[in-house]
């Protein structure tokens, strides 16, 4: 049994600077990952990260409205503002760490425009501003000399008199169960793209952490707001980043149009994300596509601006599609990117509430795409995720350890880590069903791909939902075939897929209970926003029995009245 | 369509774990990769077989195999590619690392690597309020080496670690020169400094494996001889290394071409007795052979050696 | 058949039998060969640590030399050919580069246009001798002979300067030739590694591995010979083996033939004139298995 102060599960941006807060704050600490910190999906992250730098003349109070506006006015203003008025200073310090952003000819760090945003306040590396900064957040954890569990799985939280007391987890190389005992947890596990097939998300995207709060007590909120991103390939759905757009690329359907003229004049491609997807969708639907498609227009660009600030891509057409950017246009089309939703958390990353508006678990935290401060409301503006990692990553770690200074370790009876045992072991004792994870899986990709996407109705939810309770019943009886402990990949893709499962039912009721559209969250049987009764959050419960407990919270508004939304 | 793939499998848990080779078909599309066809056999054939993977899109760097003899990342790798008429396509376990089961290596060593280069940045002097104000070109040249994802595959490759653990190898290297040749680092002397020793710049062989199967453009040889140049123009030149290039481009000036003896015995030294008389057996075979000139100072030079020399004035940067 | 033969430095310096063989197999297969007396070495990847661009001008001084006599080059020589190949695609494929270098050849009368084809002699015995011409002059079977191919590494890589995309089948073209003379080969891993040359002053330790390693392994699995196209290779899989052997408690004893003493044998010449007895390690007992005498 090991003990920490503050332990983080999950090692992308959010997890390791949220490890680097709380040990710079004295806390003994350790960041656990099923994969190796520099594997984490955060790697993904093409475009760049948003902030406003007011010693070149940006205010962060614009990016905040457009951050809102962005949100459909579901975001909580108050941890917009938050956001945006520490978004400069944790650039800086990024810059300081090594991040190697591009620079102006002045040699000071250079700005690209992003879609949803008047200003041109995106920093970049290229077009691997993700991987770049979690390459250089690693540095930093190995300077720091934080402990790494790498190629570690959650299997549970443990809470103890209603508090988080630490996890149960796999060694993935020996197989072994640990209790690891810790004074605070903070979930930085990323998003869920694997409910969705297909998805620009890596495999690992599974949504484990969002299901151990959830079965833990948190709630999950706007889990219906699926970000569709409005440029993924066609074969299989990698993400070719906004920053094309950004820099000037064109949105055409097969009349070689540049259609978003039509439904965001003043925007064009820059709109914000749900609406071009949306634009696309229409354009396909309505017979303008090409299999299924429009295309992302680059040569105009110029070879030699391609393979400097879109180098990325250009590779990526190149060795998925085929196509060479600087001389074709590439077929994209919508496809599920991001989740808006997640663990309800305050500002802090705690995911209790200090004035008990809504049920959590004290000494647990989140941070992350796992997390919902709300930041991004209905719908998440290009470059705002990276910044979301590092600024509330940095918080939920200092409020962690200084909440862990103010706790006790809970004594934790080895019970916790024999049922634990117990239920794995059943796990792969269990003959098989003749089914298979992997089926299961898909059949719950392509329901929710085909029912919970661009355009939603009440219909298609209904079944989406069917679709997810029957295929829980078939979950409870799948096997695993390898017995054994070592790397038992098998058995970890069937402990994802519960979590997914979890997350598929969390959105597909929340979309039910949303009658309205507001973001991401469109439905054809309802297609106006309503401010009167749906200017609120959606909050799902889990319970033991039964279906989930709904709920609903206002949003927190400070200082930008709701408006119609127009790009 | 179908593919046909061996793949090397490695149980620790059998009761006699031997590697072993297993043949399998999977069902792939036209677009697919060998990381989409070893998913397929996870997923549908046998969940055992261990591999690791993530982004699917060569970002994430879990994927590092050696496909038909050579080290590439799974997921870049297409299927089509690689095996055009149905082809077998063999899959094995990256090289120059312990195989913890099937195609899962041992990390460890690569990190040790990595961690032993003092891999972040060290800057000098109190930090500025705002940030670092640099060349701009300085930043978009660090873009190359800081595209390296860390997936191991130069290191599978490497033709000298594969006879000496010792070596940092060209990953760790590669990360060494994107802090030696960040404007920002306040180290990069005592880098370089390290870097020569045992081990590290010199022990590369110039293979090219690393430039070759390096699936992200990073071409770590290059890093590792611009790391060679700095390290000779920061003066570290007294070693074995930095004569060799330096005897080695004395003797092609002179006489406009190499003259191996006298380019061994600078490049040792005239005066490192203990270390010429080790050499003197093989100096002797070739000489009863009849293959080695005596060695000599007045290597006779190519006629028009005087252009090379002229060539040689104008192009040289004297350290 | 016309080439401007360019030896390379160890050709003419630590490896002379390279020379003599060479020499012989050409007039055997009436390859006519101009050799290039003023030419200087490639910088072998060592200048160019230091000076890429002094590098690639001494290359740009060669192909203008061959270009002026409008003869494709010839090398037999790994290294040779790999540094003048990634030499010759640079300035082809950047004008501006080329213009700029040309101003310094411009100094001693001299413009590379560009147009200078570099080839080595295993890639010309395939290609434009070509196979059936090559088994009319396979006189002497020797079948029974187990050779292992080494190639260098710059025969091999890098790959995109070395006309794969075009001529795939260059990447197994000694396998080709050791077949096509009658004798089996013995495939390895450790055909396309270093062979530890470039190391060899500078850790020995290291390059005299890499020699057993190789060596060794191509022994250990049946090989009575090795063939490079490298004279460098030669010199430390050769010259080296007796000092790499002590590693191995049986010993290695694998005697490595150059390119066209392999070839010269199965056109029936004479082992004097191959040069066969300045190996290092002998190929006397390989060579009576093959029913040759030396």
């Amino acid at each position: 049994m090991a003990d920490y102060d503050v332990l983080v599960v999950g090692a992308g941006l959010a997890g390791m600077r949220a490890a680097l807060a709380a040990q710079e704050r004295g806390a003994k600490v350790a960041v656990l990952s099923k994969v190796h910190p520099v594997r984490s999906h955060s790697n993904a992250a093409q475009g760049g990260i948003n902030a406003a730098l007011t010693d070149r003349g940006d205010d962060w109070q614009d990016h905040g409205y457009e951050t809102v506006k962005g949100s459909d006015y579901l975001g909580d203003q108050d941890a917009i503002e938050v956001l945006a008025q520490e978004a400069g200073r944790e650039i800086i310090a990024l810059e300081h760490m090594g991040v190697i952003f591009s620079r102006g000819e002045d040699g000071r760090l250079g700005t690209r425009r992003f879609g949803g945003q008047q200003r041109a306040r995106t920093f970049f590396v290229s077009d691997f501003t993700g991987q770049a900064m979690l390459h250089v957040m690693f540095e930093q954890v190995l300077r720091a000399g934080v402990e790494v569990l790498d190629e570690w799985f959650v299997t549970s939280l443990v809470v103890e008199e209603g508090r988080c007391a630490g996890v149960v987890a796999i060694e993935l190389r020996t197989g072994k169960l640990h209790l690891l005992r810790a004074k605070a947890v903070i979930i930085a596990t990323g998003g869920l793209g694997r409910v969705f097939e297909p998805s620009t998300n890596g495999l690992i995207c599974t949504g484990d952490g969002m299901s151990l709060a959830y079965r833990a007590g948190v709630p999950l909120m706007d889990m219906e707001m699926v970000q569709y991103h409005p440029t993924t390939l066609k074969g299989n759905g990698l993400l070719m980043t906004e920053a094309a757009r950004g820099e000037g690329a064109y949105l055409l359907n097969s009349k070689g149009e540049r259609f978003m003229e039509r439904y965001a004049p003043t925007m064009k491609e820059l709109a914000s994300r749900d609406v071009v997807s949306r634009a696309e969708q229409t354009e396909i639907n309505e017979g303008r596509g090409v299999d299924g498609c429009v295309f992302l227009d680059c040569r105009h660009l110029g070879k030699k601006f391609i393979l400097e600030r879109l180098h990325q891509v250009y590779e990526e057409g190149k060795a998925f599609a085929n196509v060479d950017i600087t001389e074709q246009p590439i077929p994209i089309r919508p496809g599920m990117h991001y989740q808006m939703g997640g663990i309800k958390t305050d500002v802090d990353g705690r995911c209790w509430d200090m004035k008990k508006r809504w049920r959590g678990v004290p000494g647990l935290f989140a941070a992350g795409e796992a997390a919902c401060v709300s930041l991004h409301g209905g719908n998440r503006l290009g470059a705002n995720s990276l910044l979301d990692t590092v600024v509330f990553g940095r918080r939920a770690g200092h409020c962690a350890a200084e909440y862990a200074s103010q706790e006790p370790l809970k004594t934790v009876s080895q019970a916790r880590l024999a049922h634990e045992e117990e239920r794995i072991h059943a796990l792969l004792s269990r003959n098989s069903s003749g089914d298979s994870v992997a089926k299961i899986r898909l059949e719950m990709g392509q329901s929710m791909n085909e029912h919970l996407a661009v355009f939603r109705n009440q219909e298609g939810m209904e079944t989406a939902l069917r679709k997810v309770r029957e295929l829980r019943q078939r979950y409870d009886r799948v096997g695993v075939r390898d017995r054994g402990r070592i790397f038992n990949m098998g058995l970890v893709f069937a402990l994802e897929l519960g979590a997914m499962l979890d997350c598929a039912e969390a959105i597909t009721v929340g979309a039910l209970e949303r009658k309205e559209s507001r973001g991401a969250h469109f439905r054809t049987d309802m297609p106006e926003r309503d401010d009167e009764h749906w200017l609120k959050h959606v909050l799902v419960y889990h319970t033991l029995e039964g279906p989930p407990r709904i709920d609903t919270l206002p949003v927190t508004i400070t200082r930008w009245q709701p408006q119609k939304r127009v790009y | 369509m179908q593919v046909k793939l061996k793949v090397r499998r490695y149980n620790p848990e059998a009761e006699n774990p031997v590697a072993y080779q297993q043949e399998f078909t999977a069902e792939v599309e036209a677009y697919s990769s060998v990381l989409d066809a070893l998913m397929y056999l996870r997923e549908y054939v046998d969940d055992s077989l261990a591999v690791r993977c993530s982004c699917r899109g060569a970002i994430c760097g879990s994927c590092g195999v050696r496909i038909n003899g050579q080290a590439t990342l799974a997921c870049k790798t297409k299927v089509v590619s690689v095996a055009p008429h149905g082809e077998t396509i063999t899959v094995e376990p990256m090289g120059n690392m312990p195989v913890l089961k099937d195609l899962v290596t041992d990390m460890k060593p690569f990190w040790d690597k990595v961690r032993q280069v003092t891999p972040w940045l060290q800057p000098e002097g109190l930090e500025p309020e705002g940030e670092y104000v640099v060349p701009p070109e300085s930043m978009t040249h660090l873009n190359g080496v800081m595209g390296c994802i860390m997936c191991g595959v130069c290191v599978s490759d490497c033709t000298a670690l594969e006879v000496d653990s010792n070596f940092i190898g060209p990953a760790a290297l590669a990360k060494a020169y994107r802090f030696a040749a960040d404007p920002r680092d306040g180290e990069s002397q005592e880098r370089l400094r390290a870097l020569n020793e045992y081990g590290g710049i010199w022990d590369c062989t110039r293979c090219m494996e690393c430039v070759e199967v390096c699936p992200k453009g990073v071409a770590p040889m290059d890093r590792i001889m611009a790391l060679r140049e700095k390290a000779m123009a920061a003066g570290f030149t007294n070693t074995y290394g930095a004569r060799h290039a330096e005897a080695f481009s004395d003797s092609v000036k002179e006489g406009g071409r190499l003259d191996e003896t006298m380019l061994a015995i600078r490049t040792i030294g005239f005066f490192n007795v203990p270390k010429l008389l080790s050499m003197a057996p093989v100096a002797l075979r070739a000489l009863v052979h009849r293959k080695l000139p005596m060695p000599s100072p007045f290597h006779a030079p190519i006629p028009d050696v005087h252009q090379v020399q002229r060539i040689f004035g104008r192009l040289e940067k004297k350290l | 058949m016309k080439y401007a033969f360019f030896p390379g430095c160890v050709a003419r310096g630590g490896t002379p039998e390279l020379y003599m063989s060479t020499v012989q197999v050409c007039r055997g297969l009436g390859i006519e060969l101009e050799e290039m007396v003023s030419a200087s070495c490639t910088g072998a990847g060592v200048l160019q640590e230091k000076n890429r661009k002094l590098g690639d001008t001494l290359n740009a001084r060669n192909f203008a030399l061959a270009e002026r006599i409008g003869l494709p080059i010839m090398t037999i020589c790994s290294t040779c050919q790999g540094v003048m190949s990634q030499a010759n695609k640079r300035l082809r494929e950047d004008a501006g580069y080329l213009a700029e270098i040309n101003e310094v050849l411009a100094e001693e009368g001299l413009e590379y246009k560009g147009t200078t084809e570099v080839k080595h002699l295993l890639w010309i015995l395939l290609e434009d001798v070509g196979v059936e011409a090559l088994k009319r002059h396979v006189v002497r079977s020797i079948k029974g002979l187990r050779i292992a191919p080494f190639y260098g590494c710059y025969m091999l890589r890098p790959s995109d300067a070395l006309g794969f995309g075009e001529r795939p089948e260059r990447q197994h073209a000694l396998e080709t030739l050791i077949a096509l003379v009658g004798a089996e080969v013995v495939d390895f891993p450790g055909k396309s590694r270093c062979c530890g040359f470039p190391i060899l002053t500078i850790n020995e330790r290291n390059s005299l591995r890499m020699v057993a390693k190789h060596t060794g392994e191509a022994k250990d699995l049946g090989a009575d010979a090795m063939v490079t196209p490298c004279p460098l290779c030669h010199l430390n899989l050769d010259g080296f083996q007796p000092k790499a052997a002590k590693q191995r408690p049986t010993g290695i004893d694998l005697p490595i033939l150059h390119l066209p003493q392999m070839l010269g044998l199965a056109m029936g010449m004479d082992t004097e004139a191959l040069g066969l007895k300045r190996n290092i390690v002998s190929p006397k007992k390989a060579l009576e298995k093959a029913g040759v005498q030396m």
